[in-house]
């Protein structure tokens, strides 16, 4: 009888030790993205947005796809795009009423709907274009890893969609983590490291001409405008002149 | 090797019109401001008959410009969230701006009292306290931009600098055709010294501009690759080049510079149009040049 008393309150004991390791030792989630695996099939894109609700015309994460060299000898390429969960986030540098924070528990960049005044500097700080107005809640919106599911223990919705175990997410502290392991041994690049905003969004093998930075050409003006005229996903506007019709 | 882009998503620029719109009346403002300082706290006596005239015109420009960013607010109801101690960001120019906007049309309400009732001492001591004020309203909004790192075209310590010598030069320009209109209205005619002082002002600060804007060009031309796709695109814009450098810039320093033109007051006051027009295309180009060059 005694014994498992003993047991009992040690097992109390545990938990409560448990609990103090977990507030002494905050996470950093993380995500990998492996483009040798990505077979561009979108699925976390259609994941995302019936996940968190994204109104038409909009994506909080999305890919992107580029074609490089002519045939024969040609490829298509993917980079998924997402926000890069910033341990040192410009978003969350320049909103004036604090809507947008980095959690200190979890390194997750989420936003406050309720707070924000929808003043759109954080929109025009993001240096990943990861940010945009949501038409229905009139507030800045973005990709939060998720975090209504990451905060019951599960996986983000694009991870658990994604067919080919192209994405993998975990704590990028915790050396027994997947993600700490691949981190550790395979070589990863993130996007614009240069801004030193330290991103947490890892790519395995993304050719450098997906990551958004300008070609160089003579005929810079030609080739931005070709650029925005040549993407042919149905953005904002498409939505709005079909509801017209 | 060339890639071409398959399917991106590009986001909306958040901003409309009334952002630029918002920078030029609080630039005017400020600038109109100083300039009514310059005889009730630095004690130059030619511009005494502009003290009054001046702050009436900073104050009413002060009402139009908070209405301009509210006005553009996705949620305009929420505009006081910036004016809660507990939401204040440390490291946001924004935050501090909100504040200043706030603080500043009160001040400068005080001062015009104290020029009202002719109190000279007191005049002078409110004015003291208000200037700094004025230049840090016109300052953040350039800081604003400073701050952003993603764009090239923003990132710039000169930015703060350029906004406020030419929120100095639209307050100065206006000025002139406010004091064309009060000689045309009063009996008392104003001295002619005060135009020639007022147009030396303005061509001082029409240099200072032009050198920023050499100097982002050079700057820019040797940059990173978003920095030079920014500036030969800005190049290519024709309201930047013709429209803020040219018609802005260059045409009203060539007639302020030339004496003939620079004494005529139809050519001082066409000059002061232009250069408020060029000051506007300034806010508008340094804004939305930003935003053309996709990040994603």
């Amino acid at each position: 009888m005694s014994e498992t008393e003993t047991k009992h309150s040690t097992s109390i004991r545990d938990t409560s030790l448990n609990v103090q390791k977990v507030d002494l030792k905050p996470k950093r989630w993380g995500m990998i993205v492996d483009q040798r695996r990505c077979i561009g099939c979108h699925s976390c894109t259609v994941a995302c947005k019936s996940e968190n609700n994204v109104p038409l015309g909009y994506w909080r994460s999305w890919v992107k796809g580029i074609q490089k060299g002519d045939f024969p000898k040609a490829g298509n390429m993917f980079l998924r795009r997402l926000c890069n969960q910033c341990d040192s986030p410009p978003c969350v540098q320049v909103c004036p009423v604090q809507a947008t924070v980095r959690r200190p528990e979890d390194g997750v960049v989420i936003m406050y709907y309720g707070k924000c005044i929808g003043c759109g500097m954080c929109i025009a700080a993001c240096p990943y274009d990861a940010r945009f107005f949501n038409p229905i809640r009139n507030t800045a919106d973005k990709c939060d890893f998720c975090a209504s599911r990451i905060d019951n223990g599960l996986e983000p919705a694009c991870v658990e969609a994604c067919v080919s175990k192209a994405l993998i997410f975990g704590d990028v502290d915790d050396p027994n983590s997947e993600i700490f392991d691949i981190l550790a041994t395979v070589p990863t690049s993130v996007i614009k490291p240069e801004l030193g905003t330290k991103p947490k969004v890892f790519y395995i093998q993304a050719d450098h001409s997906l990551k958004g930075r300008i070609q160089f050409s003579e005929d810079f003006k030609e080739a931005i405008i070709d650029y925005r005229k040549s993407i042919p996903s149905p953005d904002a506007t498409y939505w709005e002149t079909r509801d017209q019709k | 090797m060339e890639a071409s882009v398959l399917y991106n998503v590009p986001h909306d620029i958040p901003w409309k019109v009334f952002i630029p719109l918002y920078f030029y009346f609080t630039g005017l403002s400020a600038g109109s401001f100083i300039l009514s300082t310059l005889s009730t706290v630095f004690g130059i006596k030619r511009f005494k008959p502009m003290a009054l005239p001046a702050a009436i015109i900073s104050f009413l420009l002060l009402l139009l410009a908070p209405a301009c960013l509210i006005v553009d607010l996705q949620q305009p109801t929420r505009f006081w969230h910036t004016l809660v101690p507990e939401y204040f960001n440390p490291t946001s120019a924004l935050s501090y701006g909100s504040w200043l906007l706030t603080l500043y049309p009160i001040a400068n309400l005080i001062y015009i009292y104290f020029i009202y009732v002719k109190n000279d001492r007191v005049t002078k001591i409110i004015g003291t306290m208000t200037v700094p004020l004025a230049i840090f309203v016109h300052a953040y909004t350039g800081f604003a931009f400073a701050l952003v790192r993603a764009r090239a075209w923003w990132h710039s310590a000169l930015m703060p600098g350029f906004f406020l010598t030419s929120a100095l030069l639209s307050g100065i320009a206006l000025l002139v055709l406010v004091a064309m209109i009060m000689d045309r209205l009063r009996s008392e005619k104003l001295e002619l010294d005060l135009y020639k002082s007022l147009r030396i002002m303005m061509i001082g600060i029409l240099l200072t501009d032009l050198f920023w804007t050499g100097s982002f060009w050079l700057t820019l031309l040797v940059s990173n690759s978003d920095g030079h796709a920014s500036i030969l695109l800005a190049l290519h814009e024709t309201f930047y080049l013709w429209g803020e450098i040219f018609a802005g810039m260059l045409i009203p320093l060539a007639i302020l510079v030339y004496p003939r033109t620079g004494n005529n007051k139809i050519w001082l006051s066409f000059a002061s149009v232009l250069i408020i027009c060029g000051v506007f295309l300034m806010r508008y180009s340094v804004v939305f040049i930003g935003f053309d060059i996709p990040l994603s």
